[in-house]
């Protein structure tokens, strides 16, 4: 209580917005770039404070992200993620000390930073993004990731872009992704459904070096061929009944010893414990600076979207994309991304439409009525819910499986408002519907 | 934001209910496109464990020809959520005697591996495995010394196939019977 | 318990702290910036500077000095990440530094609350530095001694504006600023000698394809790619008056060929290696030339005109520059792309590489001794130097540092051999020098304008009166501009020069709306990029800016220039 006494004098005696000083000489004053009909002052203070933003990820992205929009104005931030600390993390993950080893990042972050930034909200969950559902993305102003994993960006995305209702302004989220690794970077702003989403955009993520198996096997050349030996083939011809833990220094250890000895037998140099770790990790690079300068990009665009202190990234058929490359130089390329007539995720008929259907009507009867409406008109559909597959054509043992369902009712296999996702092999896209039943 | 959302224009009416149902994901999706897709033929069958999970599921291919004809052999497919930016992970079931498949299981097909792209579909996969039924490949294999036998002696490594089919031994190795 | 490996010698607990960037500059990278000692002359808000300082403190810099004589106030708590409200009336370089400290216990820092310019007075007060870093705004004429400093003691200086959406960075670095490691993209490293062979790489080639149309699919498949190029080009000359391929147009026919002699009949229907062959022709039937910015370094009368007290890096230049008059060529890097091929036989042609790569660098070590003794140079040039030289002779840079812009009071400013190719991009969609210019300008303002009769701390633009402000900057930047136009005696149109004129207003104009502010994002940012170029300088790895970054917040776009 003491502390809160202390600085409600302070502001009283040096103004309420003290502390915003250099803030509110942007937010309080027009600009050149300003929207004309964009009106300073209070009302965009206020729109800064109220709006309730999601941070996914909290390692080296993550920290610089909270720490930002903290100091940007925003009170109310909630954050991600799953992981806790590794001694690793603690040369750009500067949120965290050597004490905090082993606990939630989240967690330690979320109470650093509400810790040194006064007034701040920050309300970690440590855990899963596929936890949490519809209801509570629907809660967020705005969504900023600092991910490593692509698996998790097209979860989120998918789930954006599902959240888009036509009637409803607030169901489409900005989402705000940034990545980097050693020193280059992106940063990117999506508007679910109205500009290219992370789905359009799978190809600028290079897929990860393969090396043909046989050459494991048979030929090996490089030390890295013969760590991904140990790593793929020795470990489960020799330790098939113990999990291969990559953080366990022992596992690590025995690798690399298979590793050396093979290189050994076919004279390859170069094997050493360090790069053992690094293939069977999958270790990419990472330094402060550049997750400091994708991180504050990513927050400075999620700044402008919530103040329109200035034009931001994103605004349909304008750049999206900021590309960064720091090795030789400095250099930036800013682009818009086009979004893919046929993306999977986002193009019209992938968005779920409601459908008012009878619950007591059978899925036979369901999907007469579909071949004949005329969007669709399916030939030999399949049919399937996440959790359920409803029914497949093709192949036979999955038909024979899946036709007790036709002759079901509809609200014994589906939940009223549960979305179908519908191909037919006479059609390149699919279908979403979401039944409701009447 | 709500200029560029007085862009978009009014379509469709809304959804009123169901923001906590799971949605199709779109791996899921993918794949329920790629079983349209695969040409299974008379030698080939898909077996689902979980028909509703659709990620994870068996082949078993019956050559009709070959070396490896009279055998049935069981392949199992795990999909995961980053299909198909990453490729199914494939694993023979069976110990069997082949060059390019190790006594693991492990197979090695290019477009499992290296050359996997995202535009490829799981007909191509089983295509591929089908092939290796019919052409054996004795370069650079996963079993080296079913291997050797195919390079130094083609009959040899017949014989040894149909012993390996019937549950014998080669080599000292005894292999699982995988005869029909 | 047969069956555990003997204990390893693991990654020590520091190797295990900063395995994510030793994976980047390695233990060398690492010793020179734990041998650092970065000074901070920090100003305004403050932020910049310090958030550099972060991402310097958190790989492990030695040591860090902040010399700051602002007291904190409430505005700092809310841009600042390094402060707490109970430092409030304190030092704001005491309380920083220790927020700063504990980001790293093996970092040690220090600071100094007396003010600069006092500070600066004292005799030999930047000898302890090895590089200093100082924020916009401050005095021209500190400026002015602190790039003297620079020009004196070959210290590289830093100096960085953020202002609101936009920043700006420019470095002096000493005259001569080598690099030899640049980390070269790895595409681009192989240098594979395929039209200079010498006598064991032919002799390699002969071997492996001894009998090549009757070996078995399985030797055929297998024989590296380098062997089949060089097997087909002795081919090819034999047609053609012993000439390699010398065009394009002969390039794609001799690819035809080798196309062409890949076999289809086996099991997988073609072959990889001669895939690999095909796909290596354009790319790697080129005469091994060093790039121009290579020559050019063996032309500078650094590298000709050698003294005892030359740097190592220009006895290297020397004796590569010698071996290469001899042979036309640089020594050999000696590294091998991976191929299809059996084990035996790349490790064989690796070694075939190897082996050469060290009888190059024999001979250049050799020069370098020469060169030494007749030099009567005292310490010799270890080895390893030599060997990374030789290594990376195709891409060793030089950048040339010269001082920054230091805008005085009434004084016009001078562009001088920069002036023509800074004035023909001006007009280039997109350009930022308009927005360098309105920076300017702004200094210009601080240098005309003071808070006290004193001269103490800087008046920056836009604090009270923003109108007025705007008119004075905008109007110095345009005169900026004119002078520049004028000095490069550059043509350009009426209605070009009418909306660069446009641009620089609005620059000028942004500039002045943040009246000094800093907003935390953009300061954050440049923080990452100025923190990244002093880790490219210190450990002299990678390619720095030359010599000047700007950042535009509001469109996301930057730019390097040269001034």
């Amino acid at each position: 209580m003491a502390e809160v006494a202390s600085s409600s004098v302070l502001n009283v005696l040096e103004g309420p917005r003290a502390k915003w000083k250099y803030l509110d000489n942007i937010l309080g004053r027009e600009g050149p770039f300003t929207d004309p009909e964009w009106e300073p002052g209070q009302p965009v203070f206020e729109g800064l404070e109220r709006a309730k933003v999601l941070v996914i990820g909290a390692g080296g992205l993550g920290c610089e992200i909270l720490k930002n929009l903290a100091l940007s104005g925003f009170k109310d931030i909630h954050v991600i993620d799953m992981d806790t600390i590794d001694i690793s993390n603690l040369n750009r993950q500067f949120l965290f000390r050597h004490a905090d080893v082993g606990k939630y990042k989240a967690e330690v972050a979320a109470k650093f930073v509400e810790k040194r930034v006064k007034g701040v909200k920050i309300t970690p969950y440590c855990g899963r993004i596929q936890d949490k559902d519809d209801e509570y993305y629907m809660q967020f102003a705005m969504i900023v990731c600092g991910l490593d994993s692509i698996e998790a960006r097209r979860w989120i995305n998918a789930t954006l872009v599902g959240l888009v209702d036509e009637e409803n302004p607030d169901s489409m989220k900005p989402l705000i992704d940034g990545g980097t690794e050693g020193f280059k970077g992106q940063a990117r702003v999506i508007f679910p459904t109205m500009t290219s989403c992370i789905e359009c955009q799978l190809d600028m993520h290079a897929p990860r070096a393969a090396v043909p198996l046989c050459t494991l096997a048979t030929i090996p050349r490089q030390p890295q061929h013969c760590i991904e030996w140990a790593h793929i083939i020795a470990w489960e011809e020799e330790r098939k009944d113990i999990t291969l833990d990559t953080d366990d220094p022992e596992h690590i250890t025995w690798l690399y010893q298979k590793a050396l000895k093979r290189a050994e037998e076919f004279s390859i140099p170069g094997v050493t414990y360090s790069m053992t770790q690094g293939v069977v990790k999958n270790i990419i690079p990472a330094i402060a600076s550049t997750n400091a300068i994708v991180a504050a990009s990513c927050c400075n665009e999620a700044f402008k979207i919530a103040t329109n202190a200035n034009p931001f990234l994103g605004f349909p058929e304008t750049e999206n994309y900021m590309m960064y490359t720091g090795d030789e130089s400095i250099y930036t390329y800013t682009f818009e991304h086009q979004k893919k007539p046929d993306c999977p995720v986002c193009n019209p008929n992938a968005l779920a439409r409601p459908l008012h259907v009878d619950g007591n009507s059978t899925l036979q009867d369901f999907l007469d009525g579909l071949a004949e409406r005329p969007e669709s008109q399916l030939k030999k559909p399949a049919i399937r819910t996440e959790a359920k597959s409803l029914y497949y054509q093709f192949p036979p043992s999955l038909e024979e499986q899946t036709r007790p369902n036709l002759s079901k009712k509809l609200n014994e296999l589906v939940e009223s408002g549960e979305e179908v996702a519908i191909t037919d092999p006479a059609f390149p896209l699919q279908f979403k519907y979401k039944l409701i039943f009447k | 934001m709500l200029k560029i959302w007085s862009m978009k224009q009014q379509q469709d009416e809304a959804a009123q209910a169901g923001t906590k149902k799971k949605k199709v994901t779109a791996a899921q999706l993918r794949v329920q496109k790629d079983l349209h897709e695969l040409s299974l033929g008379s030698t080939m069958r898909t077996t689902f464990p979980n028909p509703d999970d659709i990620l994870n599921f068996t082949l078993t291919i019956e050559p009709d020809e070959g070396m490896y004809k009279g055998g049935s052999f069981v392949f199992d497919f795990k999909i995961n959520q980053n299909f198909p930016h990453d490729p199914p992970k494939v694993k023979c079931t069976q110990k069997i005697y082949h060059p390019n498949i190790d006594l693991e299981g492990n197979v090695c097909l290019n477009i499992l591996r290296e050359d996997w792209k995202p535009v490829l579909n799981l007909n191509a996969v089983i295509v591929g495995l089908q092939f290796l039924f019919l052409e054996p490949n004795a370069s650079d294999p996963l079993n080296k010394e079913a291997a050797e036998d195919l390079k130094q002696n083609r009959e040899g490594f017949k014989r040894n196939v149909r012993a390996s089919l019937g549950g014998g031994t080669v080599r000292g190795q005894s292999f699982d019977r995988v005869l029909k | 318990m047969a069956d555990l490996p003997p204990p390893v010698q693991g990654p020590t607990a520091k190797e295990k702290k900063y395995d994510r960037q030793l994976r980047l500059w390695g233990t060398t990278g690492q010793a020179a910036l734990e041998n650092s000692h970065i000074l901070l002359i920090n100003s305004g808000p403050g932020v910049v500077g310090l958030e550099t300082l972060k991402n310097l403190v958190l790989p492990g810099i030695g040591n860090f000095t902040i010399q700051d004589s602002a007291v904190v106030s409430e505005a700092d708590l809310g841009v600042n990440f390094f402060l707490e409200e109970e430092h409030l009336g304190g030092f704001r370089a005491e309380r920083t530094c220790a927020l700063l400290k504990e980001l790293n216990p093996d970092v040690q820092g220090n600071f100094i609350t007396e003010p600069i310019e006092p500070f600066l007075n004292k005799p030999n007060a930047l000898d302890p530095y090895t590089l200093v870093i100082v924020a916009a705004p401050i005095q021209p004429a500190l400026l002015m001694k602190l790039s003297a400093h620079a020009d004196a003691s070959l210290i590289p200086i830093f100096y960085v504006h953020s202002v609101g959406f936009y920043s700006h960075f420019s470095i002096h670095l000493p005259p001569t600023f080598p690099i030899v490691d640049t980390h070269p993209d790895p595409e681009t490293i192989s240098d594979l000698r395929l039209l200079k062979p010498w006598k064991e790489l032919l002799d390699f080639a002969t071997e492996k394809t001894n009998g090549l149309d009757t070996m078995d699919h399985e030797d055929h498949g297998h024989v590296p790619y380098i062997a089949l190029l060089l097997h087909f080009l002795e081919e090819w000359k034999k047609g053609h008056d012993g000439q390699v391929p010398q065009n394009y147009k002969e390039k794609t026919a001799f690819r035809d060929i080798v196309s062409k002699a890949a076999r289809t009949n086996n099991a997988e229907g073609g072959e990889e290696n001669f895939d690999e062959a095909v796909a290596a022709v354009l790319k790697s039937l080129n005469p091994p030339e060093p790039a121009g910015s290579v020559r050019d370094i063996f032309k500078t009368k650094e590298c000709l005109a050698l003294s005892a007290e030359s740097a190592s890096f220009w006895v290297i230049a020397h004796a590569i520059r010698l071996f290469y008059t001899k042979y036309g060529v640089l020594p050999l890097p000696g590294s091998v792309p991976d191929m299809k091929a059996r084990s035996a036989d790349y490790i064989q042609l690796q070694n075939v590489y190897k082996s050469k790569a060290r009888k190059d660098l024999a001979e250049v070590v050799e020069s370098v001794r020469f060169l030494e003794r007749s030099l009567k140079r005292s310490t010799p040039i270890e080895e390893k130097d030599v060997e990374a030289f030789c290594k990376n002779a195709a891409h060793i840079k030089l950048v040339r540092g010269r001082p920054f812009h230091v805008v005085q009071a009434s004084e016009s400013l001078k562009w001088g051999d920069r002036a023509k190719s800074i004035a023909q991009t001006l007009a280039f969609p997109d350009s930022l020098i308009p927005l360098y210019i309105a920076f300017l300008a702004w200094d210009e303002y601080v240098a005309t304008h003071a808070k006290d009769a004193l001269g103490g701390v800087p008046k920056v633009p836009g604090e009270t009166d923003v109108e007025t402000d705007t008119e004075k900057v905008t109007g110095v930047a345009i005169k900026f501009l004119n002078d520049l136009v004028k000095e490069a005696a550059a043509h350009i149109e009426e209605d070009e020069l009418y909306i660069i004129k446009a641009q620089t207003g609005e620059f000028a104009q942004e500039l002045v709306r943040a009246g000094g502010a800093e907003l935390h994002n953009i300061s954050a940012l440049t923080g990452g990029l100025v923190s990244q170029e002093v880790i490219k300088v210190i450990t002299e790895q990678y390619v720095p800016v030359d010599n000047t970054c700007i950042f535009d917040g509001v469109k996301s776009r930057s730019a390097v220039i040269r001034v």
